[in-house]
């Protein structure tokens, strides 16, 4: 398992089309939730010269890595450093 | 300019709000074999606001960040592009499509316009521009893309059928660009800034290009941001129209604090009335203007909000509408209470039957966007909901939104609960048509809104 999906997803499907492993899908019980299958998940290290996972998706601290670090964390992708709930 | 005349014009004779001005002065100015291609689409063509379209929400993810979108959509109570209640898939959509054609005979329109990008989620978008097109041929396909993929698939496009295409671009200087778009994903990296917004752009121009080329009718769609692109709209429709596109539709910038985007979060304003319409004489010298756009969402169903329109200021009388509760299905089997949607239907006075109009969310009518409903504002919803319309029609209701409805001057109706609804509807049109000469007045200004 090289990446996981935090409760942060709110379930936009973007990681799933361009995982290169299929190792996305969808919580069967909760389908705004999306997981990443620890076995088949490369990384992408074999494909691309980042996650494609990590590369696309649009919510902030939704990727951690193996060491459970947010790939994309607070402020780095809308540049919104102080959140405010919808 | 004398685009703009006509605007005013209009606007003072029907004295409703400029939101819903006169697409008489944009068809004027279009070749006569386009206003032919767009007389039936209403959100080309002002005159076809009888016609209704849909879209279908197949689309979730998205490829680029734009500064004036949240992705956390999961929204119900706002209504603005990007929003949607409830993903369907392919084999969904072609359901939900079956349904309303049913009851909606003046649905001509089918469209792709999220919640994400149509061209983000290639396989969902083509296989459910097929599986429509298969059920209906006269169905006019269209599809709205933030243009990043466009040239990849605007062929593909073309190939299944899709006649009408939106592109929303906001600039063509990337130095402005990167202002508004703080990263795009494009061969399998996360661009940001400069590097982001010249490949967007030149996507962009390249996709409108091809997609011109390739015979579809092209809108811009630019979302105005004062100090922002204000100041570069001429620039900006001078090289959209060179490369094809056919109309320009500006629209203000929705930002919202409570909507949690990074223009909302920051402050940044919207345009004034008249920025706006600076905005549209500058690009209005170099292609027509649409200017009747509701920004509604994903997976809007409907006509363009009705009552706005110029029918609506030469009738004397206030079109009828029902409203129904209902579940999505054929029958009227919702508890009154327990409505999440009413689908509204009017009366057409010349053929003096129903005619599906809209499908309203009930949580989209709460107060308070940024605070999920109480109990009491849900009901209150559900009132405000409906309050144009002369009768409601659903399985059960209690006592106590029974009398509520009759204070507000809507009959409730359960006469025909579990029966088919266009069966309902059309003994209905035979005891409706004596119009009441009261009571209940539409406002305008809220259909405008909506």
């Amino acid at each position: 398992m090289k990446y996981a999906i935090t409760d942060k997803c709110v379930g936009c499907h973007a990681c799933l089309l361009v995982c290169p492993s299929n190792a996305v899908f969808a919580d069967p019980d909760n389908p705004k939730q999306f997981m990443i299958h620890p076995r088949r998940c490369t990384g992408c290290e074999d494909k691309f010269a980042d996650p494609q996972c990590a590369s696309i998706c649009p919510v902030e601290e939704a990727i951690v890595n193996e060491s459970a670090m947010a790939v994309n964390p607070l402020g780095s992708l809308t540049g919104i450093e102080l959140r405010r709930e919808c | 300019m004398e685009l703009h005349t006509d605007e005013r014009l209009s606007a003072a004779s029907t004295g409703c709000s400029s939101s819903q001005a006169e697409g008489a002065s944009v068809s004027h100015l279009l070749p006569k074999d386009v206003q032919q291609q767009i007389a039936r689409h209403p959100c080309y063509s002002k005159q076809a606001h009888k016609y209704a379209r849909m879209h279908l929400p197949v689309a979730p993810a998205c490829n680029i960040q734009c500064n004036y979108c949240n992705r956390k959509y999961d929204c119900s109570n706002e209504s603005r592009p990007g929003v949607v209640s409830h993903l369907v898939d392919p084999h969904g959509a072609l359901k939900q499509f079956r349904a309303i054609k049913k009851r909606a005979p003046n649905l001509t329109v089918v469209g792709i316009a999220g919640p994400g990008d149509a061209l983000a989620n290639p396989k969902a978008t083509f296989s459910a521009l097929k599986l429509i097109r298969e059920e209906d041929p006269t169905a006019q396909l269209c599809i709205s893309t933030n243009g990043l993929m466009l040239a990849e698939y605007a062929d593909e496009l073309a190939a299944h059928g899709v006649h009408h295409l939106t592109i929303t671009i906001n600039t063509i200087d990337p130095v402005i660009a990167a202002k508004i778009y703080p990263w795009v994903y494009y061969n399998h990296r996360r661009l940001r800034g400069l590097a982001a917004a010249e490949r967007l752009i030149a996507n962009q121009l390249a996709g409108l290009e091809a997609a011109a080329k390739l015979g579809m009718l092209v809108k811009v769609n630019t979302v105005l941001i004062p100090g922002i692109n204000d100041q570069q709209i001429a620039t900006l429709s001078a090289a959209v129209k060179a490369r094809g596109a056919l109309m320009h539709n500006i629209m203000p910038l929705i930002s919202a604090a409570e909507h949690g985007t990074y223009f909302g979060v920051t402050g940044q304003r919207g345009p004034t009335e008249a920025e706006l319409s600076s905005a549209r004489d500058a690009s209005g010298q170099f292609m027509p203007q649409m200017t009747h756009c509701q920004q509604c969402r994903a997976d809007a169903v409907g006509t363009l909000g009705g009552g706005c329109g110029t029918e609506a200021a030469s009738e004397t009388s206030q079109p009828i509408k029902i409203a129904v509760a209902t579940n999505g299905g054929p029958l009227i089997n919702t508890h009154f209470g327990h409505a999440q949607q009413f689908e509204i239907y009017q009366l057409d006075s010349a053929t003096t039957e129903f005619h599906f109009l809209e499908r309203r969310q009930v949580a989209q009518y709460c107060n308070g966007a940024s605070e999920c409903p109480e109990e009491e504002a849900d009901k209150q919803a559900m009132f405000k909901a409906i309050e144009d319309c002369r009768m409601v029609l659903c399985s059960r209701i209690g006592i106590a939104p029974w009398r509520t409805l009759e204070q507000m001057g809507i009959t409730p109706n359960v006469d025909h609960a579990f029966a088919p609804i266009d069966e309902a509807l059309a003994t209905l049109a035979k005891t409706q048509l004596a119009p009441k000469a009261d009571s209940h007045k539409e406002s305008n200004d809220e259909v405008c809104h909506y």
